[in-house]
C-alpha cells in the first residue's frame, strides 16, 4: 500500500536511540518527518516502497540529534560571522596584535568588535597602560573586545568617547566603570550593566542592520547542525531573535527546534523592550518550530569579576574590601513574583545563577512557589549550577528544578583561572558538582552557552563530562575536581533526552522513538567504544532535521 | 475599649455600594440620599458607557453629586478615582462646597470592588484625607440566586462584601427568601444582611467602620461568630465544599485561630508570599494578631487581593479573647495551602495553628 510506505528508511545502523526501554536497534523507517519504526532490518521492511529513500548506515552510529539547553544564536552567528575572533587563553601580546591586524584591514571609522579575552587577564587590561598600548594599536578606530564570560567589555578611548563617557562619568547602577586607582581615569574596562553603555552606543550608531541579523541567525542555525544540534534554547531572545526565528519558521527554513527565554529585564548585552512587554509579544512569535515557553533573569554576575553571589567572600581586594561576597539583583519576593507570574502564563524561568548564594535564592524562591501552588509541569532551569552549597545539591530534584550545565567549563580553563584569583584555589575547584547532582537524582540538562564558549560542539562537552579534563590539550595533566566525572552514557542523554525534557520537548525530540520528530544524527566512531580522551574527536557526518539533510560534512 | 485614633477619626469615610446589574443600587442610592444624615456626603456614580444614565434618577442636589462617566471602574477609573476625591476634598475644604462627611461610590453592575478599594488603600495621598468605609452589596431577592450562579462577578461582589443589602423581598416568598439568605450566608459567612422592604433601606452607612475602635470589635466578633459558625456546620459543612464549588465559582472562607504569638517578621514575610503568588484569589484578607514584641496591642490587618493595608496598632485587645484571629475569603485556594505555608514560611508552629472548631473543642 503506497500510504503506508515510508518516506525514508536507515538500515545497516549502530542505532543509539536513547529510549531505555530499547536502547540500539539497526533500523528507522520516517515519514512525513516523523519516526515511524525503529527495530530491525525485518521491521522496515515492510515500510519500504518503490518511493522510499533508503539509507545504508553501512554500521555508522547514529543517535538522536542533539538539545542545547543553553545558546545566545544571534551572537554566535554575529561573532562568527562580523567579528574579531581570538582564544580565552590568547596573551595580552597576542590580543593587541589582532587587533592591530584588523585595524589596519577597517574602514576608518568602523568599530571593531571582537573576543575572547580570558577572565583571568582582567586585572592587567584595567590599567592605564595597558589601555594607552590599545590604543596605540586601533589607529583611531573604535575597539570592543568581550571577555570570556560575554559579560564585560574592554574599549579603548576613541569607544569611551563615542559612549560619551569620561573620569566624571559615575557608575551605572548593577555595573562598574574602571579606572585608575591614582587618577581615577578610565581604563576602558566595562563591567556588567557597564558594557551594556558601549553596546548600546554600536548598536545605536547601525553598525548591525537587519540584513545582518537574518544572516547571523541563519549561520547560527548552520553552525549548530553542523555539530549534530537540532533542538536548542536560546537564552536571551529579544526582540529581533524572535523575528528572525519565527520568519525562518515561517519560510521552512528553520532547521532545528527553536526555545526561546524572553529576558525579564534588558540584559547588559542585549538591547530592546523586555519584560512583561515582550512576554505579551510572544504568541505573535510562535511558530511550528520556535516556541517562546520561557523567560530568563539574571539573579547575578560571573565569578572572575566579582558579581556572582557568594555564601563565602571573595579574596580581598583593593577596592571592594576584605569581606565582599557579590550580591544577587532581584530580590526573592521579586524573584518569587516572577516565577509565580511566568508559570500562570505557562513559562517555564531559566535563572542565571553563577554564585552558591545565587542557586541558593534561586531554590527558595521556588521552594516558596511550590509550596503554595502546588505541583507543576512547568520546568525552571537553575542556569549555570556550578557553584552550589552541599545542602542545596538535594533540592534540585526535591523542587523539579533543571540543573542546566553550560557553558563546557567542568575542566581547567581560562575561566577556572580567574576564579582561582578571586575565590582563592580550593573554593574555585569546587566547581560542577555533576555527579552528586546525578546522584541526588536531579534533572541535569547539556548546554554550551555559545558564544561564551567559542564554539558549540557538544562533543567537547561530552568529553569534559566524562574526563574533567580539558580536551584542547591546554592544561595538560590538570583535570578538575574529577570525583565529579560522569560516564558516557550519561553524558549522552544530558545532551539529548534530559535537554529535550528540560525545555519542554520531550514528547517531539531528544530520544529515537515512535512519532518523535526524525532528527537524527550520523557519527564518525561509536561514541560509547571510543577512548574517552577522543570523544571531542568525534564529527557529525549527517544532521537530519524532520528526515531531511540540514548538514553533510564536506 | 481603646479610644479612636483621632487621625483615623478626622478622615472622610469612603463606602464602596456595589451588586450585580438590576440589584437595585440606584434604588438603595435615592433612598439613603433622603436620610438626614447623609447631609454632606457626595456621591460618585461610576456609570457603564459614555452616556451618564443612572444618575439622571438620583434625586440629589448638585453640589452632592459628581459623575465619572467614562466607562468600567475596574479597569479604567483608578486614576479619575483618585483626581475625583481629590477635586471633593479640595472643593470642599476651600469652602465651595458644603464640608464634606462622607464619600459614596456607587459602582457599575459589573464593577470588581477590589481595584476601587486598592485605590483607597494605595494611594498615599488619599490615605491621609480618605479611608475605606465600607463595601456594601445589593443582592435582588428575585434574581439574586441564578446571578450569583452565572456570574462570578456577582459573586465576588458578595464574597468581599462587609453588609449584604437585600433588595425586591417583597416580590419572593419567605422561603424563597430564606432559600436565598441561606446561599449567601455560604458564600459570605457572618456579613450582615439588611432587608430593604418596599424600597425603603433602614441602614446607617456610618454604622461600621474599619479604622476606628468600634469597628475592631465588630471584626472580631465577626471572627468569632466565623469560629462559631464553623464550629456550628461540622462535621457536615457545605462551606467551600466541592458541593458548593460549582455554584460560587469556587469562592469560600476559612479562618484560623493561632494561640501563640507571631514573629511579625516572618509573618509579613509570609503575607509578601501570599500577595504575590495567591493575591488575585485572596479575595478579602482581615486579622486580629499577636505579636511577640507587642502581645498586649493587637495589630489589625486588611488586604484586598495583592494589596494589604498599612498594619494599625491598636492600644488593647478588643475582648478578653487575645488569641490571633485570620479570616480568609478565597476563590481556589485550599485552607491546607494557607496552614502548610503559614507553618513553613511565617515560623508558625503547627501545633499551635488550629481551625475555630478546633481550638473551641
Amino acid at each position: 500500500m503506497p500510504d503506508r510506505s515510508a518516506d525514508l528508511v536507515f538500515t545497516n545502523g549502530r542505532i543509539y536511540t536513547l529510549d531505555r526501554r530499547r536502547p540500539w536497534a539497526s533500523a528507522v523507517a520516517v515519514k512525513g518527518g516523523r519516526i515511524v519504526a525503529v527495530g530491525e532490518g525485518a521491521d522496515v521492511a515492510a515500510l519500504t516502497g518503490t518511493a522510499t529513500r533508503v539509507v545504508d548506515l553501512k554500521g555508522a552510529m547514529m543517535m538522536p540529534g542533539i538539545v542545547d539547553v543553553h545558546a545566545h544564536l544571534m551572537m554566535g552567528g554575529q561573532a562568527e560571522l562580523f567579528e574579531l575572533r581570538f582564544p580565552p587563553t590568547a596573551s595580552f601580546d597576542t590580543l593587541i596584535a589582532r587587533v592591530g591586524e584588523a585595524a589596519a584591514k577597517a574602514p576608518e571609522g568602523s568599530w571593531i568588535i571582537g573576543g575572547q579575552w580570558g577572565s583571568d587577564l582582567l586585572p592587567k587590561l584595567n590599567r592605564l597602560e595597558a589601555l594607552a598600548v590599545l590604543d596605540r594599536v586601533s589607529q583611531g578606530r573604535p575597539v570592543m573586545l568581550r571577555d570570556d564570560t560575554y559579560h564585560n567589555r574592554w574599549v579603548n578611548s576613541q569607544a569611551l568617547g563615542l559612549a560619551g563617557l569620561s573620569a566624571s562619568s559615575p557608575d551605572p547602577e548593577k555595573g562598574s566603570i574602571g579606572r585608575d586607582p591614582a587618577t581615577g581615569a578610565l581604563t576602558g574596562m566595562m563591567i556588567e550593566s557597564a558594557a551594556g553603555i558601549v553596546e548600546r552606543t554600536i548598536a545605536q550608531s547601525g553598525h548591525y542592520t537587519e540584513e545582518m541579523d537574518r544572516a547571523a541567525m541563519a549561520r547560527s542555525i548552520a553552525t549548530l547542525n553542523s555539530y549534530g544540534v537540532t533542538a536548542f534554547l536560546d537564552a536571551a531572545a529579544m526582540q529581533p531573535i524572535l523575528a528572525a526565528l519565527k520568519g525562518l519558521d515561517d519560510r521552512g527554513e528553520l532547521t532545528a527546534w527553536s526555545v526561546s527565554a524572553m529576558p525579564a529585564v534588558e540584559p547588559s548585552f542585549m538591547f530592546g523592550i523586555a519584560g512583561d512587554e515582550l512576554i505579551a509579544l510572544r504568541e505573535q512569535y510562535r511558530g511550528v518550530h520556535a516556541k517562546p515557553d520561557f523567560v530568563k533573569i539574571f539573579l547575578d554576575g560571573v565569578p572572575g569579576a566579582r558579581t556572582a553571589a557568594f555564601h563565602e567572600p571573595y579574596t580581598k581586594d583593593p577596592v571592594l574590601g576584605c569581606c565582599f561576597r557579590g550580591s544577587t539583583i532581584v530580590t526573592v519576593p521579586e524573584l518569587i513574583r516572577w516565577v509565580g507570574k511566568c508559570e500562570k502564563l505557562g513559562l517555564g524561568v531559566k535563572i542565571h545563577c553563577a554564585g552558591d548564594a545565587a542557586v541558593s535564592q534561586a531554590l527558595d524562591a521556588i521552594d516558596v512557589v511550590r509550596s503554595f501552588n502546588g505541583s507543576t509541569t512547568v520546568m525552571h532551569h537553575i542556569a549555570h549550577a556550578s557553584y552550589i552549597a552541599p545542602d542545596d545539591i538535594a533540592r534540585f530534584a526535591e523542587l523539579g528544578v533543571v540543573a542546566d550545565l553550560s557553558p563546557f567549563l567542568w575542566y581547567p580553563t581560562s575561566f577556572l583561572e580567574g576564579h582561582k584569583q578571586t575565590m582563592g584555589e580550593a573554593r574555585a575547584l569546587r566547581f560542577w558538582p555533576n555527579r552528586d547532582l546525578l546522584a541526588a537524582g536531579a534533572l541535569l540538562a547539556g548546554g554550551s552557552d555559545w558564544p561564551v564558549m567559542p564554539n558549540p560542539d557538544p562533543w567537547d562537552g561530552i568529553e569534559g563530562l566524562v574526563t574533567r579534563r580539558n580536551p584542547s590539550g591546554e592544561f595538560p595533566g590538570a583535570a578538575l575536581w574529577p570525583e565529579q566525572a560522569i560516564d558516557v552514557a550519561t553524558a549522552l542523554e544530558i545532551f539529548t533526552i534530559n535537554s529535550a525534557r528540560a525545555i519542554g520537548l520531550a514528547d517531539t525530540v531528544g530520544s529515537i522513538e515512535i512519532g518523535k520528530s526524525a532528527d537524527l544524527i550520523v557519527l564518525d566512531r561509536n561514541v560509547l567504544e571510543t577512548p574517552a580522551d577522543d570523544l571531542a574527536d568525534t564529527k557529525v557526518l549527517t544532521t537530519w532535521f524532520e528526515g531531511r539533510v540540514v548538514y553533510e560534512r564536506a | 475599649m481603646s479610644a479612636p485614633d483621632p487621625s483615623s477619626d478626622a478622615k472622610i469615610p469612603v463606602t464602596v455600594l456595589t451588586g450585580f446589574l438590576g440589584s437595585g443600587k440606584t434604588t438603595v442610592l435615592n433612598c439613603l440620599l433622603r436620610q438626614p444624615s447623609l447631609a454632606g456626603a457626595a456621591v460618585i456614580v461610576n456609570e457603564f458607557g459614555a452616556v451618564g444614565l443612572d444618575h439622571l434618577l438620583i434625586e440629589a442636589s448638585e453640589e452632592q453629586f459628581t459623575l465619572l462617566d467614562n466607562g468600567c471602574i475596574c479597569c479604567t477609573v483608578r486614576g479619575d478615582l483618585v483626581a475625583t476625591l481629590k477635586e471633593l476634598d479640595a472643593k470642599s475644604r476651600a469652602g465651595e462646597t458644603p464640608p464634606l462627611s462622607q464619600v459614596i461610590i456607587e459602582t457599575t453592575g459589573l464593577a470588581d470592588p477590589a481595584p476601587i478599594l486598592h485605590t483607597l488603600m494605595a494611594e498615599a495621598e488619599l490615605m491621609t484625607r480618605f479611608r475605606i468605609g465600607s463595601v456594601v452589596t445589593t443582592v435582588d431577592a428575585v434574581n439574586g440566586a441564578a446571578t450569583l450562579h452565572r456570574h462570578p462577578e456577582a459573586a465576588k461582589q458578595v464574597a468581599v462584601a462587609d453588609r449584604l443589602l437585600i433588595t425586591k423581598t417583597d416580590l419572593v416568598s419567605n422561603e424563597a427568601l430564606g432559600d436565598m439568605l441561606q446561599q449567601l450566608e455560604h458564600l459570605a459567612p457572618a456579613v450582615e444582611q439588611t432587608i430593604a422592604r418596599n424600597g425603603e433601606v433602614d441602614l446607617d452607612l456610618l454604622a461600621s467602620l474599619p479604622a476606628d475602635a468600634a469597628d475592631v470589635t465588630r471584626i472580631a466578633g465577626r471572627l468569632e461568630a466565623v469560629a462559631h459558625h464553623d464550629h456550628g456546620c461540622e462535621p457536615d459543612c457545605h462551606h467551600g465544599h466541592d458541593h458548593h464549588q460549582g455554584t460560587h465559582h469556587g469562592i469560600r472562607t476559612f479562618s484560623f485561630v493561632i494561640d501563640k504569638p507571631l514573629e511579625w517578621g516572618a509573618f509579613a514575610r509570609w503575607l509578601d508570599y501570599v500577595a504575590a503568588l495567591k493575591g488575585e484569589d485572596l479575595l478579602r484578607f482581615k486579622g486580629l494578631v499577636r505579636t511577640t514584641d507587642d502581645p498586649g496591642r493587637p495589630l489589625v490587618l486588611h488586604g484586598v487581593q495583592h494589596v494589604f493595608h498599612p498594619p494599625a496598632r491598636l492600644d488593647r485587645w478588643p475582648s478578653a479573647d487575645r488569641r490571633t484571629r485570620l479570616v480568609f475569603i478565597v476563590r481556589d485556594i485550599e485552607r491546607e495551602t494557607i496552614a502548610r505555608t503559614l507553618v513553613k514560611f511565617a515560623a508558625i508552629d503547627a501545633a499551635s495553628l488550629a481551625s475555630p472548631v478546633l481550638a473551641a473543642a
